[in-house]
């Protein structure tokens, strides 16, 4: 992938997780705001803290990359690192969720519904992004 | 003593070979422990906060600056 | 006419030379220092009608006494007294000129900067703010490029302006209180000897007798206040002195530095871009925090249903016992002693071992020095090295492996000053506690109640170790040196054993010593034969009556006094012991807990305040001292924290009580 989709990648994906980390936020402090119930917000603040963290890692890399500042997007690969890595804690901690209710034999609170977590689906995006070139950074790094 | 120079004072990404230990007996045991021995080869990596990152041959450690005063370089050979 | 004397010192290979030559053009006179072979170059310029001598001392990193060039240059600073002296710095390079900076400031002599170079500096994509930099320093920075004869006329301008100004403003850095005394006791030893205060400013004098610098010391040789000097040196590790104050040095530089400089960054390997990253200076801390909010979600998320399985056999197992075995007495010692008491142990071990994966995950893979590297300035502060992250962050599992692990720290008093802060750290056999109390009577609340407590925890540490740097454990934190492992992607098979390794040490070290504990709490609760088990009056019963005129005042009753002593053992058996004292399973605890009127809410929060810091449980107790090697310090710890869990829990219960309605 060539400097400039990263680029555009890393910015697209840095606005993302800041605007879903701030909405988290929001939604912690004053409560659930209307028109935005489609949205699938936990309201979780620390969650949404983690979000603003990956997209700061995210937007730091597209701002060092149209400035060309020679670090050869590692900004951007670490934030794809990061969105990765977030998407499994959320997709182990839901589903030991699930399976802890499914024990217990009630299943309240837990549903399909629940899975969809923006740290969830954003991950989607990380993983294309680790698909396509993130594998080799990691590969690159054990090797030096 | 031309061309040494303590480790510390050291740009990001250069480096050199170890010319001299100026610590006390117990330091310098230490020191000669983590690698830092006369010829080694060093280079530092990261110096932008309160120590500085030095690899050692294979080795990397995290020094404080002070620890990285009493290591002096024959600057050059990266 | 008038006269002035220039000095021009730097590091070597900073254009000092060709400054020299393009401000003095043909007008020099070449020789050698007396005594040694040191070349000495002097020349003459006239500006604005001012006689100017300048005078190029030899290339210097510092003013230490390690090599002739060193003591040339600062003992003609300091007797030949030159109206100026001018340091040549290479912008491309600013941190380590400006370390030499620090050193001739000290010196008390005025100072110009020639910022030289600066056109390679901007070549190289940095840019200096001239201005914030002389803010900062206190001292007029020229910019110059010496290949080209720019800014000489300024430079000179500059020169000639400070040399007018008195009395000079004196530059010091701030070595830390410790530093500081000692530099104040040894200037005072000093003074006595008058030729010498006469001739050297007497701080400098200490500061180079402190760094150990044999040269100074011979100046105090033979004068009178030679005895008092040797006896306050002889006090000190040198080493270790001269290793901070450097330290200190490169502190308010770098405190200075990307406040005048943003620097281009050059084309380095993978691991080090990473480097770049985690250890980044404003989003270091923010993927540090990030990465453990991550790793305490899994905790507890994936522990869960593991603990649900436990729990359910556990359960099982003790009512089989009960019912199926004869006498009376065996199946209680079987049911409620053995298998309840190991049972509420052995419930926490899947929390405890997806920790320990976890932090095993991130150790192998490197991250966990850089986080030690990246906590090292912030725990600085506190008083403990960066590498007593590592423990503290093993202690929110248990602290048994907690201080075992502080066995990479150093300095003795940073080790102990790290295992006392420890007990501190909430481990996840007090969570049982909160669950129960907060869910009963904060059930609104539950999540920040025990978030408060987390917090609590980590404030408590925090003051304890400022507190004891302050008192028994006084001194610097020892200089920071730790090995950084190559970034790896760490295999299945060797995380799984590095997280064996840790959580074994919990089920060997807890499980021995609580099995005792639990056999002492049933008899304690068994005896005198006859008695109902736990009732009032049980051994048990009468110790929580003796005790209660203690914890009254927190708002306890003896059945709470009785379930702490028992948390002794172990913090959860506090729940199972209340489950036993209110003479209900755990199930119908919530709602007798509520209905008891002798326990209010108020007294519930301060209960759990009380179980977060009041001693060590008997496991961490055994660990203090096996690795401490005394008793002294295994009490000391039992003693102080009963007082702090004491005194907060009083603050806070007797708080909560003016708005939940008394407690």
């Amino acid at each position: 992938m060539s400097d400039t989709a990263k680029l555009v990648y890393g910015a697209a994906l840095g606005a993302l997780y800041l605007v879903a980390g701030a909405l988290h936020i929001l939604v912690a402090v004053v409560g659930p705001i209307p028109g935005l119930d489609a949205l699938p917000l936990t309201g979780d603040p620390l969650a949404g803290f983690v979000m603003l963290v990956v997209g700061a890692v995210f937007a730091a890399g597209a701002r060092n990359l149209a400035r060309d500042a020679g670090e050869d997007a590692i900004f951007v690969s670490v934030g794809v690192l990061l969105s990765v890595g977030f998407g499994l804690v959320e997709l182990l901690a839901l589903s030991a969720a699930g399976l802890d209710a499914y024990l217990l034999g009630g299943g309240a609170g837990w549903s399909v519904a629940g899975l969809v977590s923006p740290l969830l689906y954003l991950a989607v995006f990380g993983a294309a992004g680790y698909l396509a070139w993130g594998r080799k950074f990691l590969r690159g790094l054990s090797a030096a | 003593m031309a061309g040494t120079c303590p480790l510390a004072l050291l740009a990001p990404g250069t480096g050199g070979t170890v010319a001299e230990l100026r610590a006390g007996k117990g330091m310098q045991t230490r020191l000669f422990g983590m690698g830092f021995c006369p010829d080694a080869r060093v280079k530092v990596q990261c110096a932008d906060r309160g120590s500085i990152i030095v690899s050692v041959g294979d080795a990397r450690y995290a020094l404080s600056r002070g620890m990285a005063m009493k290591i002096l370089v024959r600057e050059g050979i990266p | 006419m008038r006269e002035i004397r220039i000095a021009l010192t730097g590091n070597p290979n900073v254009g000092k030379t060709t400054l020299f030559n393009a401000l003095t053009g043909s007008r020099q006179h070449v020789g050698n220092w007396p005594g040694v072979t040191v070349e000495k170059k002097t020349g003459r310029v006239s500006h604005n009608g001012y006689e100017i001598e300048v005078v190029d001392l030899p290339g210097t990193y510092s003013l230490t006494a390690y090599s002739a060039d060193e003591v040339v240059a600062r003992d003609y600073i300091l007797e030949e007294r030159p109206d100026v002296v001018v340091q040549v710095v290479d912008a491309t390079n600013l941190e380590r000129n400006l370390y030499l900076t620090t050193q001739v400031a000290e010196l008390g002599v005025p100072m110009v900067i020639a910022l030289n170079m600066a056109d390679m500096a901007e070549a190289q994509g940095d840019t200096i703010d001239l201005a914030r930099l002389s803010e900062f320093l206190e001292i007029p920075v020229v910019r110059t490029v010496g290949t080209r004869g720019e800014g000489l006329d300024t430079l000179l301008e500059a020169a000639i302006k400070e040399a007018a100004t008195s009395p000079h403003h004196e530059h010091t850095i701030g070595y830390g209180d410790d530093v500081e005394a000692t530099i104040a006791m040894l200037a005072d030893a000093l003074s006595t000897d008058i030729d010498l205060a006469r001739r050297y400013p007497l701080r400098w004098l200490a500061v180079k007798l402190l760094e150990g610098d044999e040269n100074v010391l011979d100046k105090v040789r033979g004068g009178p206040a030679l005895a008092r000097v040797e006896s306050i040196l002889s006090s000190i590790d040198s080493d270790e002195y001269e290793a901070m104050m450097a330290d200190k040095r490169y502190e308010a530089i770098s405190a200075i530095l990307p406040q005048v400089r943003k620097a281009n960054v050059r084309n380095m390997s993978p691991s080090d871009m990473l480097d770049r990253v985690v250890t980044d200076r404003y989003l270091g801390i923010p993927i540090f925090l990030a990465l453990m909010w991550g790793t305490f979600q899994l905790t507890f998320t994936v522990a869960a249903p593991f603990m649900t399985m436990i729990e359910a056999a556990v359960g099982w197992l003790a009512e089989f016992v009960a019912g199926s075995i004869e006498p009376a007495w065996l199946a209680s010692f079987l049911g409620d002693g053995i298998i309840g008491g190991v049972g509420a142990v052995v419930v926490f071990l899947p929390n405890i071992f997806i920790l320990f994966l976890i932090l095993a995950f991130l150790e192998d893979s490197g991250y966990l020095a850089r986080a030690a590297f990246i906590m090292d300035r912030p725990l600085y502060a506190l008083g403990l090295p960066g590498k007593a992250f590592i423990p503290m962050l093993v202690g929110f599992g248990c602290n048994v492996p907690a201080i075992m692990a502080t066995r990479s720290i150093e300095g003795e008093k940073d080790r102990l000053l790290t295992i006392l802060v420890n007990p501190f750290m909430s481990c996840s056999a007090r969570l049982p506690v909160y669950i129960l109390l907060a869910g009963t009577f904060f059930p609104e609340q539950a999540g920040s109640v025990v978030f408060f407590l987390y917090v609590l925890g980590i404030a408590v540490a925090i003051a304890s170790a400022k507190l004891f740097r302050s008192t028994i454990l006084p001194g610097e934190v020892s200089p920071f040196v730790m090995e950084m492992p190559p970034y790896r992607i760490p295999t299945a098979i060797t995380s799984l054993r590095h997280m064996w390794s840790r959580g074994s040490m919990y089920i060997r070290k807890a499980g021995s010593i609580i099995l005792i504990g639990v056999l002492v709490v049933w008899a304690l609760a068994s005896f005198p034969l006859g008695v109902e088990y736990g009732s009032a009056e049980s051994f048990a019963g009468m110790i929580g009556h003796l005790l209660e005129p203690l914890v009254a005042p927190l708002g306890f009753d003896w059945k709470v006094a009785v379930a702490l002593i028992f948390g002794f053992i172990a913090k959860e058996i506090v729940v199972g012991s209340l489950g036993v004292l209110y003479g209900t399973g755990e199930e119908t605890l919530s709602s007798a807990l509520l209905a008891d009127p002798g326990l209010s809410a108020a007294a519930a929060l301060a209960l759990m305040v009380f179980v977060l810091l009041y001693t060590p449980c008997v496991a961490a107790i055994g660990v203090i001292r096996q690795e401490t090697g005394s008793w002294k310090w295994a009490g000391f710890s039992v003693a102080y924290g009963l007082v702090v869990a004491w005194l907060l829990a009083f603050v806070v219960g007797h708080s909560a009580g003016l708005f939940l309605g008394g407690i």
